[in-house]
């Protein structure tokens, strides 16, 4: 990075100022449709999850069937808010992270455009009654290469910019946003291609479906979210990451461990290879270790600095995304020990839970917290209100909190009553019913949450935000921030 | 770090899990080995011919498109993985009039017929791997009045109607059925209830195809020896 290093200072701060603007639009497409996306996905999980509890609750519409909602609500989720986002984050933190100014916004912007119009057909699709069947690919067969395309048309400029850079230098962002951008075509055209074009033994389809749902969290959605920690850490602190080796072992840990897991949802299931289970469970619980040394190694980043730190949203968030992650990782063990925990599990609602704890109380937290720290930069303008930004964060945070431990622990309360085969199979169904019920609530205090999310961010969309002055900051609300809280 | 390395790196810690996960499974699952049978432990020589009637492939299509499998999975796990072969009528009927203990574990032929096994995600429901053979036995019990068709009707118009289920949570699929006017005779097909002097209820096609797949539900066939992974009888009666 010679050129880079020994460029002065204006300099410097030209070409950041120059990278935002060039991908002021694209980024900014993708982070407001992405949380529009977020809150169709949060109240189709209220329906879905009223249903749960209460089977009455609009029963007469066939367009609100709980075996359409639910799909249409965790493929919104993944492909209308997390993509999106992901998107959004990764394309601006390649840029930065490379010094190299975007020169295809038009294009990233069309595809994005193209990327919103396909999820949206692919949604109708699923609440018309098209969908597939195969979890997290339910748009109907149509769909997929159209988002293959765009997810293409995205992020080859990304991936040009890292080529391109100046110098060898790389940062550990980089690793895991690089990995994340080469995994996610492989395991999409895998699956896809497999499922969709090949025929094969309907076991072994199941079986890829299990793997793919796996893989799409642990390859692309949790190497996006420790890539932003990674990045936002030492930039909000002013310090460097401790250990580059530690990081190292991280990123290649997870490399070599992530893409066996996914299959333990099959266990017991007469595959050809009936290991295939047991080995993807064991590969979930060794998962753990990748997680955790990124959470140690990005908290000792945060934590190694002395002085007090300003508590800004984009720390605050990332904070509570790392902790998500460690509990993902402790998740991960407790669910998936062969022998005992995995037949308890396996189809119980604690897949769910542990689903929602990935995209939503990893993912989704260390996006909002990239958010926090981008928009201000590409906007010229300052987050409006302090006190919008606590709203979203705590009612996220207990909403998550909420749902995590009610489906995890849930999932174990029923997945007993399931195995307590002499009890008869109405106790199963009548054990679940309370962890819905909380279910329920949490979505609706995570919709109120992002309500406030989309407004703050439509606002900024706007030109609507602080003009100057000092940025947002959490604990002197009313020092600095806006006319708003006064 | 250069780029090239990296790739490398990723490519060949990546590629080895997804060759060995998902391309050789695949590729050897893709055809399975019919099973021989033998004289001394089947009884009859030739090749398994596992039988499946019904409207497989379109009511796998209804029953996908509807999230069945959100609630619902299919398959009667070994002990090893739970208690499946244990719970009442799961994994067969443990005093069939005719067969005695059908029970078993699914077997990868079970599937003949879809493109995709629906194990489904979780058991908010019962399994259905063995629902036909259940019905057919709960219509015996009442003396063999009724239908086993009927009840899925029934249940799919309304699963709360009977009051043996009346605390389901599954959903009612009324929009798989059509109301019409009576004209001349009332038609054959018609529901047992819902309608009144001038209508009837008629299942859709697409009720008609998920129905005769549920009829196909059962997976406790008889399994050539190879398959078969029950102890041996006079084992089990010593116990």
């Amino acid at each position: 990075m010679s050129s880079a290093s020994s460029a002065t200072a204006l300099s410097d701060a030209t070409l950041r100022a120059g990278i935002d603007r060039s991908l002021r639009h694209p980024v900014m497409f993708f982070l407001t449709s992405g949380a529009a996306w977020l809150a169709v996905s949060i109240l189709l999980a209220i329906i879905a999850s009223i249903k749960v509890h209460c089977p009455q609750f609009m029963d007469d519409c066939e367009y609100a069937s709980y075996g359409r909602v639910f799909p249409a609500h965790i493929n919104t989720l993944i492909y209308g808010w997390g993509f999106q986002a992901g998107f959004g984050v990764l394309i601006w933190l390649m840029a930065r992270m490379s010094h190299q100014e975007c020169r295809a916004a038009g294009t990233i912007l069309t595809a994005g455009h193209v990327w919103n119009l396909v999820v949206l057909l692919g949604t109708i699709g699923i609440l018309d009654g098209r969908g597939t069947g195969m979890p997290w690919m339910e748009f109907p067969a149509f769909v997929w290469p159209g988002l293959l395309l765009c997810y293409c048309a995205i992020v080859v400029w990304s991936f040009i910019q890292f080529r391109v850079r100046d110098g060898e230098r790389s940062y550990v962002a980089q690793w895991y946003l690089l990995g994340a951008m080469i995994w996610f075509p492989w395991v999409f055209i895998t699956a896809n291609g497999l499922l969709f074009c090949a025929s094969t033994h309907p076991l072994m389809a199941a079986a890829i479906n299990a793997w793919f749902k796996s893989a799409l969290i642990f390859l692309f959605f949790i190497p996006i979210a420790i890539g932003t920690a990674y990045y936002l850490a030492p930039k909000l602190t002013g310090r460097p990451i401790p250990s580059t080796s530690l990081a190292k072992l991280g990123f290649w840990s997870l490399a070599v461990v992530a893409p066996w897991a996914g299959m333990q949802k099959l266990a017991g299931v007469p595959l050809t290879g009936v290991f295939l289970p047991y080995l993807g469970a064991a590969a979930t619980v060794l998962l753990a270790v990748p997680l955790a040394i990124a959470v140690a190694n990005i908290l000792r980043t945060i934590y190694s600095s002395e002085e007090k730190l300003p508590k800004s949203p984009a720390l605050h968030f990332t904070l509570a995304g790392l902790m998500g992650l460690l509990l993902l990782a402790v998740a991960a063990i407790a669910l998936n020990l062969p022998g005992s925990s995995l037949k308890l599990t396996q189809f119980s609602i604690s897949g769910y839970g542990f689903e929602i704890l990935a995209l939503y109380g990893c993912f989704s937290f260390m996006m909002f917290g990239a958010v926090y720290f981008i928009v201000p930069r590409i906007t010229c303008r300052e987050w409006v209100s302090s006190r919008l930004i606590n709203m979203h964060f705590f009612f996220s945070a207990y909403g998550i909190v909420a749902i995590a431990f009610g489906a995890l622990f849930g999932g174990f309360i029923q997945g007993s009553a399931q195995e307590a085969w002499l009890q008869p199979w109405e106790t199963v169904t009548d054990v679940v019913r309370p962890y819905a019920a909380v279910s329920t609530f949490a979505w609706c205090v995570i919709l109120f949450s992002n309500v406030f999310f989309f407004l703050h961010l439509a606002m900024m969309w706007l030109g609507r935000g602080r003009p100057c002055g000092a940025p947002t900051l959490l604990d002197s609300a009313a020092e600095h921030a806006a006319p708003a809280s006064h | 770090m250069s780029l090239r390395p990296f790739i490398l790196g990723l490519a060949a810690s990546f590629g080895l899990a997804w060759l060995l996960v998902v391309i050789v499974p695949f590729i050897m699952m893709r055809n399975l080995e019919p099973i021989t049978l033998t004289k001394e432990t089947d009884g009859a020589a030739g090749i398994f011919y596992p039988k499946r009637s019904g409207r497989i492939i379109n009511g796998a299509k209804v029953y996908a498109e509807n999230g069945c499998y959100l609630c619902h999975t299919q398959v009667a796990r070994p002990t090893y993985a739970g208690n499946d072969m244990y719970r009442a009528d799961l994994a067969g009927l443990a005093k069939d009039p005719e067969r005695g203990d059908t029970r078993r574990e699914t077997n990868a032929y079970d599937f003949e017929g879809e493109t995709f096994a629906q194990i489904g995600l979780t058991r908010m429901g019962p399994d259905l791997a063995n629902v036909a053979r259940r019905f057919e036995a709960a219509v015996a019990a009442k003396g063999g009045g009724g239908d086993p068709a009927a009840m899925f009707y029934a249940h799919l118009y309304d699963p709360r109607r009977n009051p043996e289920t009346r605390k389901s949570t599954c959903p009612s699929y009324r929009f798989l059925f059509t109301r019409r006017e009576i004209k001349g005779q009332p038609s054959n097909e018609a529901l047992p209830f819902g309608g009144d002097a001038t209508t009837e209820l008629l299942p859709s096609p697409d009720a008609k195809a998920l129905v005769s797949y549920l009829l196909a539900m059962k997976k406790d066939q008889p399994v050539p020896a190879a398959l078969n992974f029950a102890p041996p009888e006079p084992k089990a009666a010593a116990r």
